[in-house]
């Protein structure tokens, strides 16, 4: 409950920023001096605010725990992407001058089609990355405040709408960079605190995972989600009303809801899809996507979808506006990677703490809550509560930044490329976008954040990944190109994604590559747009256009300063 | 000729016994593009494809654009080419229509004017060809008028640019002079603003800048004024970084600034708040400029927006042409005022605009 009361203060805050609208207050006296620049380090730790998002703060632990080591290697993916973005785009993107990648697209191929099929894209990575947030959201509020999971997403749906109505939607750098550092202590202060705390014993355990197989005291799970346990021995349960009922061995369907205890002494059922918690297969420093064996293609998978996705978020790109030129943009990038590498030592930390004290959410489903669950399982007095708040706080914060960023891009998406209409729409377009995510997050709580998340990276990387790069550095791209090329992407994209939703269950590297298809969809969006550019011929001005991207601004612009002081 | 069938009343041509009345909306919109094929003129690019199309809605053999040189462009078949040089050598020497069915030629008068001329190779009627003719001069007034528009609107701009207030010259110079003995560093950092002042606002580089260098304009420009006004003038700015890089018109905001201090501080004796702010909103970028001065009559500001009433505010006119020329009818200034109310103006444009590059 005190973690419920100390959202209530960041909700305010970012209510009254909403009103407010923070700029940097300046006198005239310090005007000339402060308004020149704003330093690539204050601008990345803006970019590193906007990105580190719920998902990043409480999945990638929820996913340790799940699914084991091998889930770092989305952190991993998730700075490693900044680096593509510093060599490839960051600084022809600022001397272009577009503020997203449909400004992109009609800035350098002059063709609306695409700039109305990008907005379109820019809608479908959005959903992809919003419903996971809205979801974690929901399940760490309801986590906190013991209330169903539903109400904790409308909660934050509410909370998001009502910033956004009341005016909340201007992108405020320094507000995003205080932020970040205000996430970064959040989370790093309770990680250290759990160190300490824990004791050595813990610590050896987290630093080597034996196999989960027998609790260690009487243990109550509550099944968040539907889940197939399996059992090979007779395991004794006792339900909440206290009959005790054995699971014979063989297959079990627990519905969503339930709440079982497992007896100390009992053996620790199997969960059908995942590795056993702390097994072998949880060691290993690789990610097995749908239990499909073939675990090096799987982390490749990821990780081309993750480090080539990266550049096409559409509410990162903006941010790089703010950097006054190309150059400086490029040293954003590359301070960003570094302030996101610190950011992200800590999720491991958590998840194995989370296995060795926690191992139980492990079969309920709800890894995800595994970071605002430790400190209660280390201390129950003030301090883990205190632990406790600042997490969920943090958890909140991260949601808040990243949503708002968000449903910002995709209501101008909308109001601006899609929908045919004036100005003023931007705002009432963002409360209606905000309803539909949350109609959709309802259903998806069985979905892992980082899945949702990656397949936003997923469908980025076949249709923006290629437009930007191609678009960028090689002046014979045509409109007709770029378009046939972002439709394969989305296309072969969005189809597999679906296909991986409600499609029939597959087996070995086929369910690999259709519920990460970038290792193919990748290629096949940049092979499209090359061929069928091959095919026509570009624009007469495209080589002035790329001319633009690459030139430094200042021989474009020429130099006004002041000559030196005669003295 | 084929005789006539007296279907009709009119004497028909021959094609109207074989051919079915020619859709009306086809025929319009060959005209059309007709015009806009005409836009350059008749030495243009787009003068083949209207002689072809005016071809087609003649149904002829061949016809021909000349323009004053005597130079044709052909579409289908032409005429003898001895027999048409010396056609086209007369036509634009009497000025008058030359030749008979099947080889004529008439003149292209625009604004009374000589321009070119029309060859047509074939049979057609008379008055088919007076009125091709006319509707081709029409399609070339039209053009000349555009352009003489865009000129004059292109003119407008530059002139608008280089706008200095010759009363602003005068009292910088002035309180400039006035230093130079009692406060020399004074005077010269003030000269070197003057100098950055006048730099900026004379630029010919482009017709674009970024929001930084017109916040730094104002900054100069407000220097100055501070060193004429003194302790009268208080002034505060706020900008969020994200808008430094937004690429706006040139001096844009330096008149909005003047205004506000001619009408908010200049005429009481007490002194007065200049506020200026600028910060993102979704992907616009929002500019605002406010003083705590008198204020006006909501009706006046429209006048004065309206460019209507010749007075001093002529700035803010000026500014809203150029702002809605850039961006659109969407994008104008919009001024938030009464009387003793202090006044407020809105600058709104796109954070990215296509083609506004600094």
């Amino acid at each position: 409950m005190v973690a419920l009361l100390a959202l209530a203060p960041v909700m305010l805050v970012t209510l009254l920023i909403g009103l407010r609208g923070v700029a940097a207050m300046r006198t005239t006296s310090d005007f000339l001096v402060a308004s020149r620049r704003v330093s690539p380090l204050l601008n990345s730790a803006a970019v590193s605010g906007e990105y580190l998002s719920a998902a990043s703060f409480l999945g990638v632990a929820g996913l340790v725990v799940k699914d084991g080591i091998g889930s770092l290697w989305y952190p991993v993916g998730f700075t490693a992407g900044y680096i593509t973005m510093l060599i490839l785009v960051a600084a022809p993107m600022r001397r272009s001058g577009a503020l997203t990648v449909p400004d992109f697209a009609e800035a350098r191929l002059a063709s609306p089609a695409l700039r109305r099929l990008s907005a379109l894209v820019v809608l479908v990575i959005g959903v992809l990355y919003l419903v996971p947030q809205f979801r974690t959201a929901g399940l760490v509020l309801s986590a906190v405040s013991a209330t169903p999971y539903w109400v904790g997403v409308v909660i934050a749906g509410a909370v998001v709408s009502a910033t956004i109505a009341l005016g909340g939607m201007r992108a405020a750098t320094y507000v995003q960079a205080f932020q970040f550092f205000l996430k970064l202590l959040l989370f790093i202060i309770p990680a250290v605190w759990l160190v300490v705390q824990v004791g050595p014993d813990v610590r050896h355990d987290a630093v080597h995972p034996v196999e989960f197989t027998v609790f260690e005291h009487d243990t109550t799970v509550s099944f968040r989600v539907d889940a197939i346990l399996e059992t090979e021995e007779p395991t004794p349960v006792v339900a909440p009303d206290g009959s005790t009922t054995t699971l014979g061995p063989g297959q079990h369907t627990i519905e969503a809801g339930r709440t079982l205890v497992f007896a100390e002494g009992a053996p620790v059922p199997g969960i059908r899809g995942d590795a056993p918690l702390g097994g072998p297969d949880w060691q290993r420093p690789l990610l097995n996507l749908e239990d499909a064996g073939h675990p090096l293609l799987s982390t490749i998978a990821v990780i081309v979808a993750i480090v080539l996705g990266t550049m096409g978020l559409p509410h990162i790109l903006m941010r790089f506006h703010t950097s006054p030129d190309g150059r400086s943009a490029r040293r954003t990038a590359a301070i960003t990677v570094a302030l996101l590498s610190v950011f992200y030592l800590f999720p491991g930390v958590y998840g194995a703490l989370g296995r060795v004290l926690l191992p139980q959410l492990y079969l309920s489903g709800a890894t995800d809550t595994v970071i605002v669950a430790l400190p209660s399982q280390v201390d129950t007095g003030w301090a883990g509560t205190l632990m406790t708040a600042m997490l969920t706080v943090g958890a909140f914060a991260a949601f808040l930044a990243t949503s708002l960023g968000l449903l910002l891009v995709i209501s101008g998406a909308i109001a601006h490329d899609l929908v045919p209409a004036g100005l003023r729409k931007l705002r009432f377009s963002a409360v209606p976008a905000a309803a539909a995510i949350v109609l959709l997050a309802l259903p998806s709580a069985h979905l892992d954040a980082g899945l949702l998340v990656t397949w936003g990276f997923t469908v980025a990387s076949s249709t923006f990944c290629p437009l930007l790069v191609l678009g960028i550095w090689w002046s014979r791209l045509t409109a007709q190109g770029a378009l046939s090329g972002v439709i394969a992407g989305l296309l072969a994209s969005s189809g597999s994604i679906l296909v991986a939703l409600f499609g029939p269950p597959l087996d070995g590297w086929p369910a690999i590559l259709i519920v990460q298809p970038a290792p193919w969809s990748v290629p096949l969006a940049f092979a499209t747009m090359v061929a069928v550019s091959l095919h026509g011929s570009p624009a007469p001005w495209s080589r002035t256009a790329m001319l633009r991207l690459h030139l430094d601004e200042e021989h474009v612009r020429g130099s006004a300063r002041r000559p030196p002081d005669a003295t | 000729m084929q005789p006539p069938s007296g279907r009709v009343r009119q004497r028909p041509s021959p094609r109207w016994r074989s051919q079915p009345r020619p859709d009306p909306v086809a025929v319009l919109r060959t005209a059309r593009a007709i015009v806009d094929d005409l836009a350059d003129g008749l030495t243009g690019n787009g003068a083949r494809t209207a002689a072809r199309r005016l071809r087609g809605l003649l149904d002829v053999q061949g016809l021909a654009l000349a323009d004053l040189s005597g130079s044709l462009l052909w579409s289908g078949r032409p005429g003898d080419d001895a027999a048409t040089e010396t056609l086209v050598e007369k036509v634009l020497h009497t000025e008058t229509p030359v030749g008979r069915s099947p080889l004529l030629a008439v003149p292209l008068h625009v604004n009374d004017e000589l321009a070119g001329a029309l060859v047509i190779s074939g049979t057609v009627r008379r008055a088919a060809v007076r009125e091709a003719a006319t509707w081709v001069v029409n399609a070339l007034e039209h053009a000349r008028l555009e352009a003489s528009a865009d000129r004059a609107e292109q003119a407008e701009l530059r002139a608008l640019q280089a706008e200095i207030s010759p009363h602003f010259v005068y009292n910088a110079l002035t309180v400039i002079a006035s230093l130079v003995r009692s406060e020399p560093d004074r005077a010269r950092e003030l000269m070197l603003d003057f100098a950055d002042y006048t730099r900026y606002s004379l630029a010919r580089r482009g017709a674009y800048t970024t929001v930084s260098d017109e916040f730094h304009a104002i900054e100069t420009y407000l220097a100055l004024q501070r060193a004429v006004l003194g302790d009268r003038l208080r002034v505060q700015i706020r900008v969020a970084p994200e808008v430094l890089g937004v690429a706006v018109p040139y001096l844009i905001l330096q008149p909005l600034v003047e205004n506000a201090i001619r009408h908010g501080i200049e005429p009481h004796s007490g002194s007065g708040l200049v506020q200026v702010s600028g910060e993102a909103e979704g992907s616009d970028c929002v500019i605002s400029v406010e003083d705590d001065g008198l204020g006006m009559d909501p009706a006046k500001a429209k006048t004065v927006l309206a460019g209507k009433e010749r007075t001093d505010s002529v700035g803010l006119a000026n500014v809203d042409r150029r702002l809605r020329h850039v961006y659109g009818p969407w994008y104008g200034l919009v001024v938030e005022t009464a009387v003793q109310a202090g006044t407020r103006v809105v600058v709104r444009v796109p954070r990215f605009q296509p083609g506004v590059i600094p």
